[in-house]
């Protein structure tokens, strides 16, 4: 069976068509996926732990390929990119890692300048930028720390505001909100609900029911590596 | 944020991780165009010398008799069949016999009773001066020695054969020491430009994760190599120009000035010297690159 699953706004920026990625020796990791985001939208992908949540993320910032199938953002198949291309396509997709992928012998500041540096943004904007981020993550007095000494939590929360740093027009999120309390949660889905509100695409990984209970935002379950369904449509753009 | 600011910027991260090996490469590189630099001052110098000693070579053939007027083109041509020549001059007895009383200056009165037949008739030949006929002079010799006529050829054989062999031994050291200046420049900065990129290997990842481009991630890189270079050739020709004046002034006494009139080596040269080392050192950088760099 194919699942296909179309974004309700016309002008899509993320079309997945009949993508199939599995692992050696046969582990397949999603399964015919047919789906498409569009322009400022925030979507949730949820399913149990194994479903092909972190793959499919995976795919759509280029950090795997798919087996089969076609992947295109902006109506260009990413396939088709070269090297130079990507990377730069790259620059323009925020992605907040499951395990954080952060310098731990770095402080706060640097790890989330990283993201800003790699696009030659002046130490000026960098620094006013990563300030205003810490401020709206609760961080503020973490600055110099480095993330090593950080609890998860707050590692997370690292990891949100360098993918938020560059306003890009993309955000991809793994369990954002795995290891943080309630008030921290709140911190972060604020963030993100006004990215979103600028414009920014946000897709969210996650198990946390909280997080998208409430939302309006489209809901779309992967199961095994296949999408399910459409639990919640209920869109107030 | 300029690419020039970010790269500088970048260097100066770099090095707080891996200074001493920057160190000991820079010491290195310096070592290295020190010592390759410095034989390639003493073969440019001995070369100089040669040349001015070949200006002043001479080769005296002695004669059983003395060549008639009417053969003497013939004799010439004879000679000059073998090796181009600047001079050829025929001396008689007489002259030499002034010759030799000029020489013998206050002491020429030894010679008062003598008559001037007890020296022997010569023809004196002054070859095209440069290190190769001093290289093939002796081979020119026992040309001569085979003429017509011809008894003896002088020339200070063993001076000038012992030169030429220190001239070639010279000549080998220059070249091995060149190769390694080479190995020193490439190896070196290769190696430590791979401690640095495995220094940063996690973020090298994470970089790439975060879109960074190739020039981003190897321009710092490349500019490391390049100012190893720069840093590493400056120093070694700057040392050699201080050993240069420092053996001028201490062991340049007037007996050896005339001998040997050292000069520095020629901008040219070390320029060119210079402009080798970069290039070898940014070889250095961009070989680790290419190994250990995935972008």
């Amino acid at each position: 069976m194919t699942s296909d699953i179309a974004s309700p706004i016309d002008t899509s920026l993320i079309d997945i068509v009949k993508v199939t990625k599995t692992y050696p020796p046969d582990i397949m990791a999603l399964d015919d996926v047919s789906m498409s985001v569009g322009h400022g939208e925030m979507v949730f992908l949820t399913g149990v732990s194994g479903a092909g949540k972190t793959t499919l993320l995976k795919l759509l910032c280029f950090l795997e390929r798919p087996t089969m199938g076609l992947i295109e953002m902006n109506k260009k198949d990413i396939s088709k990119l070269s090297g130079h291309d990507l990377q730069k396509m790259r620059q323009h997709i925020g992605v907040a890692y499951q395990d954080f992928r952060l310098l731990p012998k770095q402080t706060v500041y640097q790890n989330i300048a990283l993201a800003m540096e790699v696009r030659y943004e002046t130490p000026k904007d960098i620094k006013q930028r990563v300030l205003e981020l810490l401020a709206n993550l609760g961080l503020a007095d973490k600055i110099h720390t480095p993330t090593g000494k950080l609890s998860r939590g707050e590692q997370q929360r690292v990891s949100i505001a360098r993918a938020c740093a560059n306003k890009p027009p993309l955000i991809l999120a793994d369990e954002p909100t795995g290891n943080l309390d309630p008030a921290a949660t709140a911190l972060v889905m604020n963030l993100l609900k006004r990215l979103n509100e600028d414009g920014t695409t946000i897709i969210i990984a996650t198990h946390d029911q909280s997080i998208y209970q409430k939302s309006d935002h489209r809901l779309i379950n992967l199961e095994n590596g296949k999408l399910q369904e459409i639990i919640k449509v209920n869109f107030d753009l | 944020m300029s690419y020039i600011s970010f790269i500088f910027g970048q260097l100066v991260r770099n090095s707080r991780h891996g200074w001493t090996s920057q160190v000991m490469t820079l010491f290195t590189v310096s070592l290295s165009v020190l010592i390759f630099s410095f034989f390639f001052l003493i073969y440019i110098n001995m070369q100089k010398a040669s040349s001015r000693l070949g200006n002043e070579l001479r080769l005296i053939v002695y004669l059983e008799q003395e060549v008639p007027e009417a053969f003497r083109q013939e004799f010439k041509k004879k000679i000059t069949d073998f090796d181009k020549v600047d001079k050829i001059v025929f001396i008689s007895r007489e002259e030499a016999f002034e010759r030799l009383t000029k020489q013998l200056g206050r002491d020429s009165d030894v010679l008062e009773d003598l008559d001037p037949s007890f020296l022997p008739y010569s023809v004196e030949i002054f070859p095209s001066s440069n290190l190769k006929s001093l290289t093939r002079i002796k081979d020119f010799s026992d040309y001569l020695v085979s003429l017509p006529g011809a008894v003896k050829v002088q020339y200070g054989q063993d001076w000038i054969e012992r030169f030429g062999y220190f001239i070639s031994l010279l000549r080998i050291i220059v070249i091995l020491s060149g190769a390694l200046l080479i190995l020193t420049s490439v190896f070196m900065v290769s190696y430590t430009i791979r401690l640095t990129l495995e220094s940063r290997q996690e973020e090298l990842e994470i970089l790439r994760f975060l879109g960074a481009t190739d020039r981003y991630i190897r321009g710092p890189v490349i500019v490391e190599g390049f100012l190893l270079g720069l840093f590493g050739a400056c120093s070694g020709l700057l040392s050699l120009f201080f050993l240069f004046q420092w053996i001028k002034n201490h062991f340049s006494g007037p007996a050896f000035m005339n001998l040997f009139e050292l000069s520095f080596l020629p901008l040219a040269n070390s320029a060119t010297i210079f402009l080798i080392s970069l290039l070898l050192c940014s070889s250095g950088s961009l070989i680790s690159i290419r190994k250990y760099l995935k972008v």
